[in-house]
C-alpha cells in the first residue's frame, strides 16, 4: 500500500518535470513538423482561408521553378563539402592526439572558431575575400599566384566555394574534437598488439582506427548534414544568396519564399521537401558508416 | 631520440603551426581591421595596424543603438540560460527515475534533435504570433529555453551520483525535488557549467530566429544589430570590424574561461545524443 503510493506520487513528480521541456519540444519541433506538411498542401497566406492544394505546391516546386532545382544542387553541394572538412578534421585531430608538447595550445587555437557567432564570421569572411582590402587577394597577388583581384563573393564561380571555405573554418574545430574524443576511446592495447604483429602505419589506421572511430565519424556526418541548414546565418550576411543564385541554398531560399514572399504554403513544401532529404541522407550515412554505429545512445 | 624520430616531430609541430597560422589569420585581419586609421579599402592593404587607435570602438556607440542590442541580447541570454538550467535539471532528473515508458521517452527526445531548428520557422512563427509573442522578449527566448543534448548531459551526471546515497536519502525522507537539490545537483557542477555555457553561446549567437520574430529595431539582438550595420554602412567603415570584435569578445572570453566544460559538453552531450 505504502509502496504502491509512493509509486503513484513518484508518476507524478516524474510527469511534472517533464512536462515543461516536452511542452517546449512539441510547440516548436513536433507541431511545426507536422504543420509543415499540412501547410504544404494547402493555399495559404496569413490574410486568406485555407484550401486545398493537393499536390500542387510539389509540382511547381518540381516542374516551375528553376531556383529550387539551384538551391538543391548547392544546397548538395555544400552538403559535399562536409566529408572533406571532417577528413581534414581528422588529420588535425590525429596530429595533436598524443602527448605532443603544446597540443592543448593547438587545439584550442582550431576550436577557436567554432563557438564565435556566425553571423560575426561571415563578416569577417567578407572582409577576407575583398578585392583590395581582404588578406586573400593580397597573399595571392604577392605569391603570383594571381596577377588581377578577384571579386570572390560576386563571382558566380567563386562565391559558393568561398562560403564553403568561411563554413570549414568555422566548423573545423568541432569535427576535430569529436574525432579526438573517439580517439581517444580506441584501447592502446590494440594498436600495441597489431605493432607486434608487424602491421604498418597505415594498416593499423585503416584496420583499427577507422573502424573503432565509426560512432564518431557517424556524429559528424549528422552534425554536417544539419550544417546544410544552420549554414543560414552565413550565407543570408555574406552573399545573400547572389550573385544571382549561385550561393542561395534550400534554406535561403525557404526563408525568402516565406518571409520575402509571404508564400508560406510553397515554402512549408520546401521546407518538407528538405526535411524528407536530411532523413535520407542521414540513413544512407548511418548505412555507409556501418552497422552499429548508429548506436550512439 | 632518435634522428628520424625528432625529424617526424618537427614536421608535427611545422604542419600544426601552419594550420595554426591558417585558423587564426582571420581573428588577427578583422582585429586589424577594427583599429586602424587608414582606409581598409586600398591596396595593397597594410599588415599591421597603421595610425592605430580606438576611435572606431567610440564610434560604434554613435552610430547605432549599441547599447539597446547589447541589453537586449544579454536579457534574452539570461532567459534562456535560467530556463535552460531549470528545465533541463528536472527534466534530466525525472529521465533517471524508472517510469512506464522512459525507453520510448528517450528514443523521442533522441529523434527530436534530427528535427533542425531551422526546419519549423514558418510554424513557429505562425504559433508565435497567435501567442502573441512576436516583438517580445519571450518569444526569443521562448524556444531556447530547453535543449534536449543538455538534458542527456544532466542525465549523464545524475546516473554517475551512487545509488546509496540517493537512497540514504529516500530514507531520510526528502522528497524528489530536494533530493534534486541537496543531493545531485551540488555533485553536478560540471554539468551545470557545460548547461549555462552552451545556452548562453546558443542564444548570444543565435540570428534567424530573432530575424524572424522582432518587428522593432529596439527589440534587436546584437546579431540582428551586426548583419543591419553590414547592409546599410555598406561596409566602408572600420566601426563595422570594431562592432564585431566588441560582439564577438564576450563569446570567445566565456568560452576560453570554461574551454573544458565547453568541449567536454560538446563530446558528451553530442555521443549521448
Amino acid at each position: 500500500m505504502i509502496h504502491s503510493s509512493r509509486r503513484m506520487r513518484q508518476a507524478a513528480v516524474v510527469a511534472c518535470f517533464l512536462a515543461p521541456s516536452l511542452l517546449i519540444f512539441v510547440v516548436y519541433r513536433i507541431l511545426p513538423l507536422a504543420w509543415n506538411v499540412v501547410l504544404s498542401f494547402e493555399y495559404w497566406s496569413p490574410l486568406r482561408p485555407a484550401t486545398w492544394a493537393g499536390w500542387d505546391n510539389y509540382s511547381e516546386m518540381l516542374h516551375d521553378d528553376d531556383v529550387f532545382w539551384t538551391a538543391l544542387w548547392n544546397t548538395l553541394i555544400f552538403l559535399g563539402s562536409q566529408p572533406i572538412a571532417i577528413a581534414l578534421a581528422l588529420g588535425v585531430a590525429l596530429l595533436v592526439n598524443s602527448d605532443l608538447k603544446g597540443a592543448g595550445v593547438y587545439r584550442t587555437i582550431v576550436f577557436l572558431s567554432y563557438p564565435l557567432m556566425t553571423v560575426a564570421v561571415a563578416i569577417i569572411w567578407h572582409l577576407m575575400y575583398n578585392e583590395h582590402g581582404g588578406l586573400i587577394n593580397y597573399v595571392l597577388r604577392q605569391v603570383g599566384i594571381i596577377q588581377q583581384p578577384i571579386a570572390f563573393l560576386d563571382s558566380f564561380a567563386w562565391a559558393l566555394p568561398s562560403t564553403i571555405v568561411a563554413n570549414t573554418w568555422q566548423v573545423l574545430g568541432f569535427f576535430m574534437i569529436v574525432l579526438l574524443s573517439g580517439l581517444q576511446n580506441i584501447q592502446p592495447h590494440l594498436y600495441e598488439a597489431a605493432r607486434v604483429d608487424g602491421a604498418p602505419a597505415w594498416a593499423r589506421f585503416f584496420r583499427i582506427t577507422l573502424p573503432m572511430l565509426r560512432p564518431a565519424l557517424f556524429l559528424c556526418l549528422v552534425i554536417g548534414i544539419l550544417n546544410s541548414f544552420s549554414a543560414f546565418d552565413l550565407i543570408y550576411v555574406m552573399t545573400n544568396g547572389g550573385p544571382g543564385h549561385a550561393t542561395e541554398l534550400l534554406i535561403t531560399y525557404i526563408y525568402k519564399q516565406a518571409f520575402g514572399e509571404t508564400r508560406f504554403d510553397y515554402a512549408a513544401a520546401l521546407t518538407v521537401a528538405q526535411f524528407a532529404m536530411l532523413l535520407l541522407l542521414t540513413w544512407i550515412a548511418h548505412r555507409a558508416v556501418g552497422g552499429n554505429a548508429g548506436a550512439i545512445e | 631520440m632518435t634522428g628520424r624520430a625528432r625529424r617526424v616531430l618537427w614536421l608535427r609541430h611545422a604542419t600544426l603551426i601552419a594550420i595554426s597560422v591558417v585558423m587564426l589569420a582571420p581573428f588577427y585581419w578583422v582585429a586589424k581591421a577594427s583599429m586602424t586609421g587608414e582606409n581598409i579599402y586600398d591596396y595593397p592593404p597594410h599588415l599591421w595596424p597603421v595610425r592605430s587607435n580606438l576611435f572606431n570602438f567610440v564610434d560604434v556607440w554613435y552610430l547605432i543603438p549599441f547599447p539597446r542590442y547589447l541589453l537586449n541580447s544579454i536579457i534574452v541570454s539570461l532567459i534562456a540560460v535560467a530556463g535552460n538550467l531549470v528545465l533541463n535539471a528536472i527534466a534530466g532528473y525525472a529521465l533517471t527515475l524508472p517510469f512506464m515508458g522512459r525507453r520510448s521517452m528517450i528514443v523521442l527526445l533522441l529523434s527530436c534533435t534530427l528535427i533542425p531548428f531551422q526546419a519549423t520557422i514558418i510554424p513557429a512563427y505562425l504559433i508565435t504570433a497567435h501567442l502573441g509573442l512576436l516583438n517580445s522578449y519571450l518569444g526569443l527566448a521562448l524556444p531556447l529555453l530547453s535543449t534536449i543534448v543538455c538534458i542527456f548531459i544532466f542525465k549523464a551526471s545524475f546516473d554517475a551520483v551512487p545509488r546509496s546515497l540517493i537512497d540514504a536519502a529516500r530514507i531520510d525522507g526528502l522528497g524528489e525535488l530536494r533530493i534534486l537539490l541537496r543531493v545531485m545537483l551540488p555533485l553536478s557542477t560540471p554539468a551545470i557549467a557545460t548547461n549555462v555555457v552552451l545556452s548562453f553561446i546558443w542564444s548570444w549567437n543565435n540570428f534567424l530566429w530573432p530575424l524572424i520574430i522582432t518587428r522593432s529595431q529596439d527589440m534587436q539582438t546584437l546579431p540582428l544589430g551586426l548583419a543591419r550595420f553590414l547592409s546599410y554602412m555598406e561596409d566602408t567603415t572600420a566601426a563595422l570590424y570594431a562592432f564585431v570584435v566588441m560582439v564577438l569578445a564576450p563569446g570567445l572570453l566565456v568560452f576560453l574561461m570554461a574551454q573544458s566544460a565547453f568541449m567536454r559538453g560538446l563530446t558528451t552531450g553530442a555521443t549521448k545524443g
